[in-house]
């Protein structure tokens, strides 16, 4: 079996947002939603004062969640370990949102021009997100399905982001989380996320 | 759809997806199953009739806080896994055999003792399910530990006997039918608010000790932004001042005559059991990512 993962490394990433860029041009995601974001803290005290940069996704749980409480059917995760939404599905009830501990899902309300009362040609060509439902990142299995990386991974600067099959123990995300002892965010939940962290 | 400031910033954040027509669907479909249940017990079909209009429009309310509200008969699809789902059922089914339990008592239908039994009894559990199930909608949240509480399924069935009662005392001047011991039902009230503040105040001691977003949640209700309303409002109005009031009429047989004191007091607990509602879910908190 297939099961797609990423290991970020926290000490390569610089926070320069390329993936959230990156995404932003995969999906066309409307404005102020972002399915890759980099969270940020300021950590310590002058003259030490550094800041931390957190590089977040969706973390196709092994349990999700979001596809337990959803009482449509609308969240399913494929084969390949990758948890996708249905639009056509969504009722929009946000109880998937409510369930994510990681704030991965965002609801979209139909206010997502860029340029209000304009639509820009790009938006146009690949906007396909219907106004009432929940939306997130779902590892560009466009992407995926063509042998390609996802936009995030390919775009990083730093190569801190890797994509892989977890199950595959000779793929490189493997290796990483097994030789670096990469762990994932909040593994107390219980949900067996498969995006995985290295230092920080 | 703009994002906010604290979205890019790691710490513990508030969940902003559900508000007030959700915090009103929880307060009228727990009052209105609660409601419904003890017009069952009291054998009184307007106040069951009354119960089950409150239920269906908290469930108008529901419909209109979804995205796309003209399919929602597909949250019907997973009730295997999904608590929203299963409460889409037991909405259906007690409005359903909740009508027909009125029709026969409002219209004097006879049908044989059994089956009569049958949808008295089912149309309870079905009240009963309305009234619990949205605690369990909460209560396995893995996303936000101040919810995650097996006390909410409880608390919640509280609460909604009490609003229902509430409901009926405030509305008996109006509703057709046998005259009500208003005393009795404020004996009642007494037993069932007790029941929420030892409840509640367990809760809180419970989440007191549990993780970093539930004792921030703790935080705001008591010595937080939402302090005053909770401690003031939820606690004090809402149960402590019609406990020490209501306690000396509870039983008294010439409650009609001092009506206006009980309804009083049906608005005060009828107030906090909204805020409780309006509270929970505005104070639920996800945990730091780091």
């Amino acid at each position: 079996m297939t099961r797609y993962g990423m290991v970020l490394d926290l000490n390569m990433c610089i926070g320069c947002n390329a993936c959230t860029i990156a995404c932003k041009a995969e999906h066309a995601s409307p404005s102020g939603v972002f399915f890759a974001k980099v969270l940020e803290k300021e950590v310590g005290k002058f003259p030490a004062a550094r800041r931390v940069f957190l590089p977040v996704l969706c973390n196709h749980c092994e349990q999700p969640a979001c596809k337990e409480v959803c009482p449509t059917g609308a969240t399913s995760k494929r084969e390949d370990g990758v948890v996708v939404i249905d639009y056509d599905l969504c009722i929009g009830c946000r109880s998937c949102i409510e369930a994510c501990p990681y704030g991965s899902r965002t609801f979209y309300d139909g206010n997502g021009a860029y340029y209000p009362g304009y639509t820009t040609l790009f938006e146009t060509a690949k906007q396909n997100i219907p106004e009432g439902v929940v939306m997130k990142c779902n590892f560009c299995v466009g992407r995926v399905d063509q042998g390609l990386d996802p936009a995030c991974v390919q775009t990083c600067p730093t190569e801190c982001r890797v994509f892989g099959d977890l199950d595959d123990p000779q793929s490189e995300v493997s290796q990483l989380v097994a030789a670096k002892k990469a762990r994932p965010l909040l593994p107390e939940k219980g949900l067996n996320p498969s995006v995985f962290y290295i230092g920080g | 759809m703009t994002a906010r400031i604290d979205e890019f910033l790691i710490g513990v954040k508030p969940q902003r997806e559900w508000g007030w027509l959700v915090i009103t669907y929880l307060f009228l479909g727990g009052a209105g199953a609660g409601l419904f249940l003890i017009s069952l017990y009291i054998d009184h079909g307007w106040a069951g009739a009354l119960g089950l209009v409150v239920v269906i429009s908290g469930t108008g309310l529901l419909l209109l806080d979804l995205g796309r509200p003209e399919r929602f008969w597909r949250a019907f699809y997973r009730p295997q896994s999904s608590w929203i789902s299963r409460g889409c059922f037991f909405i259906t089914l007690l409005v359903a055999l909740g009508a027909l339990q009125v029709a026969l008592g409002v219209f004097e239908i006879e049908l044989s003792p059994g089956i009569a039994t049958a949808v008295k009894l089912v149309s309870a559990a079905a009240a009963v399910l309305v009234m619990i199930y949205t605690g369990f909608v909460l209560s396995p949240s893995a996303a936000i530990p101040f919810w995650n509480s097996t006390f909410f399924p409880i608390i919640f069935f509280a609460y909604s006997l009490l609003a229902g009662i509430d409901i009926l005392i405030l509305t008996s001047p109006l509703l057709p039918g046998p005259a009500l011991d208003l005393g009795a039902l404020e004996g009642w009230q007494a037993y069932l608010a007790l029941g929420c503040l030892i409840f509640v105040l367990s809760h809180l001691s419970v989440m007191s000790g549990s993780a970093t977003a539930a004792r921030e949640s703790i935080r705001l209700l008591t010595r937080g932004r939402w302090a005053t309303l909770f401690i003031g409002g939820v606690i004090g109005l809402g149960l402590v001042v019609p406990l020490l009031l209501g306690w000396p009429f509870a039983g008294r047989s010439d409650m009609q005559t001092i009506f206006v004191m009980t309804a009083v007091l049906a608005i005060l607990r009828l107030f906090g059991d909204y805020l409780f509602r309006f509270l929970v879910i505005r104070a639920g908190m996800y945990d730091p990512l780091l």
